[in-house]
């Protein structure tokens, strides 16, 4: 049986569990983190859902890959959200040829578990979010995403994207008004 | 704390749920490859005989090991590679050490507990450093792909005109005996460093060495031919002009990975036309001047590498 942790209980002793191998700490380690990495994924890959699951095993392999490096430096979220922008700047990558191009369709599908039991103008009102998010283009979405879904803060967002915390702050900026006139135009 | 600008509408967005099949994938790859093993719990009585067991051998193990010889695991693949005259089924290779390879012969290398290189045929490696914060290989000559699951910096393979800085990815590494090679990126980033001359190239690009020049001016495989061929030929000296014209003519948006490398390494006179052709492509974004980026001011040139990057 799998104990959901929220990320404030990962502690040292999980951390230092996952690195010898203990598989139900990796377990409750992924447990904690899955939704947000996924979400993240999912909303960077325009609402994808195979690119976004194979984003996330893939970030999750990595991690337990790489404990052993995990020296405590930084926070455990700076370093993983850094291979989960890692792993989604790398699928973009690869993807490039193809060209990731924006599924509406899948974006708008993307219900809450629970959707049937909230009210309908709710239920538009993130249908409408999830379409302009998405449109965002990728450099500022991510920031979006890791400050809404982890809320991370300007300095770990830095770390996480290998960039300076004034380009984080100007990307944010920018981000959140390119999103406002998008939602504006949807109202 | 909610920024200011944060559209209110943020807040209603659901956090979506990961598919159960995302764990199943993983225990899969897990069983086929890493097993990790579990960890024995003891019960309490056992805990302080085991702690005085655990004791005592840790003392022994201290003494006998304390200056332990740098190691890594090597396995032969095909063939007979060689560890200095030991030829190999499964042993080591120790910090001084080459390994060989002949024509018929393959060889895989585990570099600590971050990676894996494998060795292919005619090829000659020596195994150069292994610390907590360096883990370094020679390649003399001939090819290895190179897997690596670390911090960006830790893992470094030295040809005779290059680095290859390991910035998290894997990557095949080919190299003549006078370092003319080429490498190629298939997962994250590789820095070529040679005397001050950096390359920087992501998955999906190549950038070719050059004896006596260091790292050539990385490009995507994806490039069309005649723009390869004209950046090989403007790399190795003798395309000139001639050969910028086509490598300008035929860059696409992602080839202003060539473009901004090319910045800091054509004519003064070239710069601007280099400049224009990127701008052309993508718009100068907010905080790059042209006239810093001109003057090749370091802190501009890495802003503006770090914005271009989202197109590469």
């Amino acid at each position: 049986m799998v104990t959901g942790l929220s990320d404030r209980e990962i502690t040292a002793d999980i951390i230092e569990s996952c690195r010898q191998g203990d598989r139900d700490a990796f377990r409750a380690l992924y447990e904690a983190y899955k939704d947000k990495v996924y979400s993240i994924a999912l909303y960077f890959f325009h609402g994808d859902e195979a690119a976004a699951s194979d984003t996330t095993q893939q970030v999750f392999l990595k991690l337990l890959h790489c404990m052993a490096q995990f020296r405590g430096d930084s926070g455990f979220s700076t370093w993983l959200y850094r291979l989960v922008v890692n792993a989604c700047m790398d699928e973009a990558r690869r993807a490039k040829p193809r060209e990731l191009t924006t599924n509406t369709a899948k974006v708008d599908a993307l219900t809450e578990p629970d959707s049937q039991e909230h009210d309908f103008a709710r239920q538009q009102t993130a249908r409408s979010v999830r379409a302009a998010l998405s449109a965002l283009p990728a450099k500022f979405r991510l920031p979006i995403l890791l400050r809404y879904f982890e809320d991370l803060s300007y300095e770990e967002m830095a770390a996480a994207m290998n960039c300076s915390m004034g380009t984080v702050a100007s990307r944010l900026n920018r981000g959140h008004k390119m999103l406002a006139r998008k939602l504006e135009t949807l109202r | 704390m909610k920024d200011p600008l944060m559209p209110d509408e943020l807040e209603d967005l659901p956090l979506a749920k990961a598919p159960d099949s995302i764990w199943t994938s993983i225990e899969a790859a897990l069983d086929a490859g890493l097993k990790p093993k579990r960890v024995f719990r003891p019960s309490v009585w056992a805990g302080g005989l085991a702690a005085a067991a655990a004791l005592g051998i840790g003392v022994f193990a201290w003494y006998a090991l304390r200056a332990p010889k740098a190691a890594w695991e090597v396995v032969r693949v095909g063939g007979t590679p060689s560890v200095g005259s030991r030829l190999i089924e499964h042993g080591k290779i120790e910090v001084g050490e080459w390994l060989q390879t002949d024509a018929s012969s393959r060889a895989r290398i585990t570099v600590g507990d971050i990676g894996t290189v494998e060795v292919a045929p005619n090829t000659r490696v020596r195994m150069v450093a292994s610390r907590r914060s360096e883990q370094r290989l020679r390649l003399a000559r001939g090819e290895i792909s190179a897997s690596v699951s670390a911090p960006p910096r830790l893992f470094f393979v030295d040809t005779p005109a290059s680095t290859a800085v390991d910035l998290g990815c894997a990557y095949t590494m080919k190299a003549d005996g006078d370092g003319n090679g080429l490498l190629r990126v298939t997962l994250g980033w590789v820095a070529l460093e040679w005397e001050g001359r950096e390359s920087l190239v992501p998955a999906g690009a190549s950038c070719r060495t050059r004896q006596k020049i260091g790292p050539g001016t990385p490009y995507f495989d994806d490039a069309s031919q005649g723009f390869q061929a004209a950046l090989s030929s403007f790399d190795i000296g003798g395309g000139g002009r001639d050969a910028l014209d086509t490598v300008l003519a035929e860059a696409r948006v992602r080839d202003t990975l060539t473009l901004w490398h090319l910045l800091s390494r054509v004519e003064l006179a070239e710069r601007q036309r280099v400049y224009n052709r990127i701008v052309e492509l993508v718009p100068l974004p907010k905080g790059v001047s042209a006239d810093k980026a001109l003057r090749l001011d370091s802190a501009t040139l890495k802003l503006w590498r770090e914005e271009l990057a989202w197109k590469w």
